[in-house]
């Protein structure tokens, strides 16, 4: 199974969460870089005290050679250093005596990208492309080699992610370190100019000449070499799949990625100077040459300030031409007429039902069921009515009862509640005095 | 000049490519060396195309800075004057192109830069002046504000017309044509001079004495809302561009 990838969304979390920062001065860097030039002078691995004070009056005499107060200011310089992890203690005995430090894995990175030793050269190139060969030969005899899950983590998947990876990311870092140095000639060419501006010309030529030189070399040996890396991995991976071995697939996979961002770093990155060389050149046949005396932009910037007569630029400017829309003969379209239909219509038959021989069905009903008070029969009739219905019905039902039923009543009538919502003044009924329904109820 | 693919003209006007430059070229843009293709096409055509295009009473002008432009010489094909706004922006950006500053980033410059350019040259009341009022009192803010606009409209303009390319909303890059904001003051002879032989030419036009920047009354019509908060009586309430390009009376239509 392979090792699970850290995603960007967790790293940054991870450096948010621990507000990670780094700040740097001037001095703390030339301090830094004093300590790693001092070390490698001096085969130091670490620093006391004494030596660390004396390195940072070395980089302070640099920045500030007039400042005071040397030692409280290197005090608090190594701090700085400490708390930001550049600078560690390594003799671990705490107050026991004077520490022991050293420069931490990111102070060293740090002075490295500063001092730019990283910087892809053809032979540096040459020599890593090389060494990869042989690391990813080597690789591939002990996949074929391999029988065991066991022997394929030791001899193949270990050395694919630590090894060979380091070995690409070592190419990597100085392709960063070439461009970081391209930026830097593309800055000196415009400090050339500015400083010197037609005899720069040549200074400026020899630079573009040096790094496109440089690019097409480096280019070269990317082009020839990765087709051979790329081969020897296609090989490794072949043989993980040959014996079902995922993670060594896996493996594979990612430095055979890694080795095609190598490539196409290359090309990218020779097309863009291409295209630069090209820029900076025509600037110079165009512009400097033509202007040896730089009268030009000093005389531009007077006519932009207004000194002359105004001038506009003529033009041509002809108007779009005129599409014109393709004519479609209009159909034949039918005069508006309202429509013709009788005002008043014939009147009709309708079989609908009487709602007062119904209702007269269902108080004959209740009636005929043995009900003996008006409540009775009104509860039965309106009871699945809703509310504002049941009232009105209510008052149907008792003209009904009346005029189908024998109703006899106290001088105080008693109220009697019919379900939750309605009270009628009740009635008794006289039973078996039901007159029969009208004609046409229910 | 002409190839051997060109023999006649009629190839040319066969060349896939030629409808949409014949176009671009009568709508005044300007064809340089990024303009791959048909910068190639007028290279291998000029011959033909020059002798085509001056029967429209034009010239296919070809400059050694590595452009191309047609210039109305007759009054056959539309002409058009970049106005007093366009030129200002125009010229500083001719500025920019000529500076080592801009080799740095292969001519690529900000928005932000050309107006500080602006600034640094003519003064921010006088740019205030030439692109949003003249009065005397406004909001600094607004006028600020008017001011970007206004250059940002005459980018575009000029965007148009091949003098510059908008890489991104605040990108631009600064394309050869822009030396042609610089003619006057190339050569070695004197500017009153070099003037006098582009308006024969018919490469300039010269504004009227007086005729400052803003007042040239070839803006389009604005309005004033964003101008200062007080009035005064003694202005003319008018707000002044001096973006917009003005026509030197049309004539030919296309053919």
């Amino acid at each position: 199974m392979s090792a699970p990838r850290t995603t960007p969304e967790r790293v940054l979390a991870v450096i948010a969460e621990r507000k990670l920062s780094l700040e740097l001065g001037t001095l703390d860097l030339c301090f830094l870089v004093a300590l790693h030039v001092r070390g490698d002078a001096a085969g130091l691995t670490a620093f006391n005290e004494a030596q660390l004070e004396d390195v940072f009056a070395q980089a302070s005499a640099a920045v500030a050679p007039d400042a005071d107060q040397l030692r409280r200011r290197a005090t608090h310089a190594i701090q700085r250093l400490r708390d930001q992890r550049l600078l560690s203690r390594v003799d671990g005995q705490g107050v026991v005596r004077t520490g022991e430090f050293a420069l931490s894995r990111l102070g060293t990175s740090i002075v490295q990208f500063f001092l730019e030793e990283d910087v892809l050269t053809r032979e540096t190139l040459g020599l890593l492309t090389h060494s990869l060969q042989v690391a990813i030969a080597g690789v591939l005899d002990a996949a074929r080699a391999a029988q065991t899950p066991a022997a394929w983590q030791d001899a193949v998947v270990g050395p694919l992610r630590v090894t060979i990876a380091e070995l690409v990311a070592g190419i990597e870092r100085r392709q960063r370190g070439l461009d970081a140095q391209q930026e830097e000639f593309q800055s000196e060419i415009r400090r050339l100019l500015e400083a010197d501006w037609f005899g720069a010309i040549d200074r400026c030529q020899d630079l573009l000449e040096s790094t496109s030189a440089t690019l097409r070399e480096l280019n070269e040996v990317l082009l020839r070499d990765t087709s051979v890396l790329l081969a020897l991995l296609q090989d490794i991976e072949d043989a993980a799949v040959a014996a079902g071995e995922p993670d060594g697939e896996a493996a594979a996979h990612r430095v055979m990625d890694q080795v095609d961002r190598i490539a196409a770093w290359g090309s990218a990155r020779q097309r863009a100077w291409s295209e630069y060389f090209q820029y900076v050149h025509r600037y110079l046949r165009d512009v400097v040459r033509l202007d040896p005396t730089r009268a030009l932009m000093q005389r531009l910037r007077d006519q932009l300030a207004g000194v002359g007569r105004r001038f506009s630029l003529a033009h041509a400017a002809a108007q779009p031409i005129r599409l014109l829309r393709t004519v479609a003969p209009l159909p034949e379209r039918p005069p508006v007429v309202r429509p013709r239909a009788p005002r008043e219509r014939e009147p009709e038959a309708d079989a609908g039902e009487d709602p007062q021989a119904v209702l007269d069905g269902k108080v004959q009903r209740a009636l005929g069921g043995g009900a003996t008070a008006l409540s009775a029969v009104t509860g039965e009739v309106t009871g699945e009515l809703p509310g504002p219905e049941r009232f009105v019905e209510a008052g149907r039902v008792a003209e009904a009862v009346a005029r189908l039923a024998r109703a006899s009543a106290d001088l105080e009538r008693p109220w009697v509640a019919v379900g939750d919502d309605l009270v009628i003044e009740d009635w008794a009924l006289a039973p078996g005095a039901a007159a029969p329904p009208r004609e046409g109820a229910a | 000049m002409t190839r051997p693919g060109y023999a006649q003209l009629q190839d040319v006007i066969l060349d896939p490519d030629f409808p949409e430059l014949d176009l671009a070229l009568r709508r005044g843009r300007h064809v340089d060396r990024d303009d791959v293709a048909w910068y190639a096409l007028l290279g291998d055509a000029q011959d033909h195309l020059e002798a085509f295009y001056r029967r429209y009473g034009c010239e296919l002008i070809h400059k050694p800075d590595g452009y191309y432009y047609l210039l109305p010489t007759g009054d056959k094909l539309s002409r058009r004057q970049l106005g007093a706004g366009d030129m200002l922006v125009g010229q500083a950006l001719a500025l920019l192109y000529l500076h080592p500053s801009t080799i740095e980033r292969g001519g690529l410059h900000t928005m932000e830069e050309l107006v500080a350019q602006l600034a640094a040259v003519m003064g921010s009341d006088a740019l205030i002046h030439a692109f949003h009022t003249k009065k005397r009192r406004y909001d600094e803010r607004v006028a600020q504000k008017a001011v970007r606009s206004r250059v940002g409209e005459a980018v575009r303009r000029l965007a148009a017309l091949g003098f510059v390319e908008l890489v991104e909303p605040e990108q631009l890059r600064l394309r050869p044509a822009l030396l042609r904001f610089a003619e006057p003051v190339r050569g070695l002879s004197e500017p009153a001079e070099a003037l006098a032989q582009l308006v024969a030419r018919g490469e300039i036009a010269l504004e009227e004495d007086g005729a400052a920047t803003g007042d040239d009354g070839a803006g389009e019509p604005d309005d004033d809302d964003d101008a200062a908060p007080e009035p005064e009586p003694d202005d003319d309430g008018g707000n002044d561009d001096g973006g917009a390009a003005r026509d030197d009376g049309d004539d030919g239509d296309d053919p």
